[in-house]
């Protein structure tokens, strides 16, 4: 067990506070800069999907998790950072502006919603951020003009500094890192400075922030636009990724999936973010996986217990005929879903604490740990 | 020196030369083929949206699949059809394509299903030069291609487009039965929109004004709004572009209202689900489609043994959807056959493009394709419902 003994004021707000953190961090690193010569690339592929969900997920953090404001229209975020780049690529507009553009204009529409949201608490926000995105969605259907209404808009091959990126090569998924990696080191920096304290402060009580000296509703208002923001420079990927945008594709489903994201993967951490864009992305590449080699390992199985070739081979069909059968994967991942949220409240990063204190503390480790100490934010006794 | 120089020069030529037709080519994979069998691969939306399009489609090519592979095969090669469920999200059908393409090597991709999800994964196939054949989308993407990019060759359509086939509709309704005044409800998606380009086409065309333009979200159930719009503007023939909840309600609504009007559908409405859950709600209905619909006790020959062993093999009666499948596998299959036995990509689009003409069993217009025209044909038919049943109106109809 390591003992951080902190000498300086410096040693509290350390983004790395020991030197494990670098070489866990360093050999992860390394492993996702070689991945596209090791890897498939399909596996490059959902690597990238995992970036574009991981910078949302951040995103969604920032308003969620820290801040303590629900979103469940966050696809429309993403949609108006899809559009923007989509639009502004018809007239030439180089990758690095148009980048930015759909970034800070999703930001300013993010701000605008704000607003509204300064009077919303809990479920009524919630009500508040799917009519934004129904609207968002319904202007995207109705501007033709701008966005070719429900016909959709292709989205060029990038080009950056006069070299095409191509959405399935290395290059986007290096594009697609790095933009992940900047905004959660952006975050990280966010979070330890004054407007990032003030956040979490808000999320704990509003009245104790507001009697600190807190501006609430200035603070929420930039907790909106920062989370929009960034948001909308997932979307502009999102679009370069897919090749193809329409309305249709920024439904309310979307905004579940962005949710699910840091539900799954813990609302308390940027750990979270990423590991629940793994758990989304990966997830259903893992069930197809499963449905075509698990019904030969089974019948494998049979075999080495003793079942004869004819009872193999019986075994192989049915266990193939169950593995494809229609829907099957959405009710497992469902089931995922749920045992989750009834068994691991703090996510896949919550649970990893755990089995890591686990570890370090052994034989003494004590359950109770992790207890949720925070009662009144669940009664929210005082909004 | 010089000469030396010279042969270099000579040297580089040739190679420019043997590199600029390969430049200008399209590339398409080999991959897939083997001695006893080729893979095939298809994504649809099995639990999502539009899974009442998706399951009687994939059944349709399950079933086809299983009819070649039984009759030995394509010059003895098997099929074998990889399916995955895309739940009509693009990421979940750009990651299937991509693990057909890389995993399951597939060596083309037949009927994949809906627009978004099939532009989405278009590139992969493309830049792996894998085929992409006969999309459930009639989206003019999926077969327009620009001659200056070889790999967008490799698509081909044969599902009758929703512009074409309504204007055909819209113009054979206006003309035999002299109508003054036509209107349109519309859903509010790419299809919906297709549609109403039709519309709005031929009746530009016939020096005509829409007395009406109504449209709803996907997912209305009440059209009695827009029902009664279009009565107070004085329609006499409306064109629905609807799919099966809405034409009933539309129709339902304005029987309720006792207004006595046309209407006519877009091929979507020409399904056997209309007719079964409207009853005489939608009698009368008008609808542009692209083939007959077989019914069971009518049907004879092929088609009914066709469709006795639909209904053995899925338990359920077949329907347009189930067709479309069949047939989009039956196509390929008869292709590859005409591709000759020592199979090979170039092979298979020389074939596709050769202009041979496919007949289907259910007496649908031929399917042919050429160097310049990927798309099957824009031959649309009018048929009714009398009685609960489509009938046959009209054949062979262009605008």
């Amino acid at each position: 067990m390591r003992f951080l003994f902190k000498t300086d004021y410096e040693d509290d707000i350390k983004l790395f506070p020991h030197s494990g953190y670098y070489v866990s961090y360093g050999i992860l690193l390394a492993f996702l800069l070689i991945a596209p010569f090791v890897l498939s690339s399909y596996l490059v592929s959902q690597l990238v999907f995992v970036c574009i969900y991981a910078t949302v997920g951040v995103g969604l953090m920032i308003l969620t998790g820290f801040t303590g404001q629900a979103s469940l229209g966050h696809a429309a975020f993403l949609a108006i950072g899809a559009y923007t780049a989509a639009y502004l690529q018809q007239y030439n507009v180089p990758f690095p502006v148009y980048f930015l553009a759909g970034g800070l204009l999703t930001g300013v529409v993010g701000a605008l919603v704000g607003f509204p949201a300064l009077r919303l608490t809990g479920i009524y926000l919630v009500i508040a951020t799917i009519s934004f995105a129904f609207i968002v969605e319904e202007v995207l259907a109705r501007w033709e003009s701008v966005t070719h209404g429900n016909e959709g808009m292709r989205v060029k091959t990038l080009s950056l500094f006069g070299q095409a990126v191509p959405q399935n090569g290395p290059t986007f998924y290096y594009l697609c890192l790095a933009v992940l990696v900047l905004t959660i080191v952006g975050t990280l920096n966010l979070l330890r400075s004054p407007t990032g304290r003030a956040f979490v402060a808000i999320r704990d009580s509003e009245t104790a922030a507001r009697s600190m000296g807190v501006n609430v509703s200035l603070y929420k208002v930039k907790s909106f636009a920062i989370s929009a923001g960034i948001t909308g420079l997932a979307g502009v990927l999102f679009a370069h990724k897919l090749s193809f945008i329409s309305p249709e594709m920024f439904t309310l489903q979307l905004s579940i999936e962005f949710i699910i994201v840091i539900l799954i993967g813990g609302t308390f951490s940027l750990h979270g973010a990423v590991l629940g864009a793994i758990f989304l992305v990966m997830i259903d590449p893992f069930l197809t996986y499963l449905k075509d080699d698990m019904p030969g390992i089974i019948a494998g199985l049979a075999a080495t217990f003793g079942a004869d070739s004819i009872t193999a081979n019986k075994i192989h069909a049915n266990a193939a005929a169950i593995a494809s059968a229609n829907g099957l994967k959405g009710a497992i991942y469902g089931v995922i879903i749920v045992l989750f949220v009834l068994f691991e409240p703090l996510g896949l990063y919550g649970r990893w604490l755990k089995i890591k204190l686990f570890f370090q503390l052994f034989p003494l480790y004590k359950r109770a740990t992790f207890k949720r100490q925070k009662i009144y934010v669940k009664s929210e006794r005082n909004r | 020196m010089s000469k030396s120089l010279k042969v270099l020069g000579l040297a580089v030529s040739a190679l420019a030369l043997t590199q600029l037709p390969a430049a200008a080519q399209t590339k398409v994979t080999d991959q897939g083929i083997s001695a006893s069998e080729i893979v095939v691969g298809t994504h649809q939306d099995l639990s999502g949206p539009i899974k009442v399009w998706g399951v009687p489609v994939s059944n349709g090519l399950k079933m086809a699949a299983e009819e070649i592979n039984a009759a030995g095969g394509i010059h003895g090669r098997k099929i074998k059809l990889i399916l995955e469920d895309s739940g009509y999200d693009p990421k979940r059908a750009v990651l299937a394509s991509q693990k057909m393409v890389e995993r399951d090597k597939v060596f083309a991709m037949v009927g994949p299903m809906g627009s978004p999800t099939v532009l989405a994964a278009q590139d992969i196939l493309f830049d792996a030069g894998v085929l992409q054949l006969f999309p459930l989308t009639a989206a003019e993407f999926t077969f327009k291609f620009d001659p200056a990019k070889p790999q967008e060759r490799l698509k081909f359509n044969n599902l009758l487009p929703y512009v074409e086939s309504t204007r055909a509709a819209v113009k054979y309704m206006l003309e035999t039965k002299n109508f003054k005044k036509p209107c349109i409800m519309y859903q509010d998606d790419e299809y919906g929109k297709n549609v109403l380009d039709g519309f709005t086409q031929q009746v530009t065309a016939m020096k005509l004004q829409p007395a009406s333009v109504t449209s709803y979200k996907r997912g209305a159930s009440d059209f009695s709004a827009q029902v009664a719009k279009m009565k107070s503007d004085g329609c006499d023939v409306v064109v629905l572009g609807t799919v099966i909840r809405e034409t009933i309600g539309a129709m339902g609504e304005a029987k309720k209202l006792g207004w006595d009007v046309t209407f006519l559908g877009a091929t979507p409405t020409n399904v056997l689900e209309v007719p079964a859950l409207g009853k005489e709600a939608v009698e009368g209905l008008y609808a542009a489609s692209g083939f007959e619909i077989p019914y069971e006790d009518t049907a004879k020959g092929k088609v009914k043994d066709w469709l006795a062993n639909y209904k053995k093999m899925f338990g359920s009666d077949a329907n347009t959807q189930a067709i479309i499948g069949y047939n989009a596998m039956m196509t390929f299959a008869f292709y590859a056959e005409k591709a000759g036995k020592d199979l090979t990509g170039q092979k298979m689009m020389d074939s596709l493009e050769s202009g041979e003409k496919f007949m289907d069993i259910f007496s649908s217009p031929p399917t042919k394709f050429s160097k310049t025209d990927h798309l099957a044909n824009t031959i649309t038919q009018v048929q009714q419902i009398k009685n609960g049943r489509w009938v046959l109106v009209k054949e062979g109809l262009m605008f």
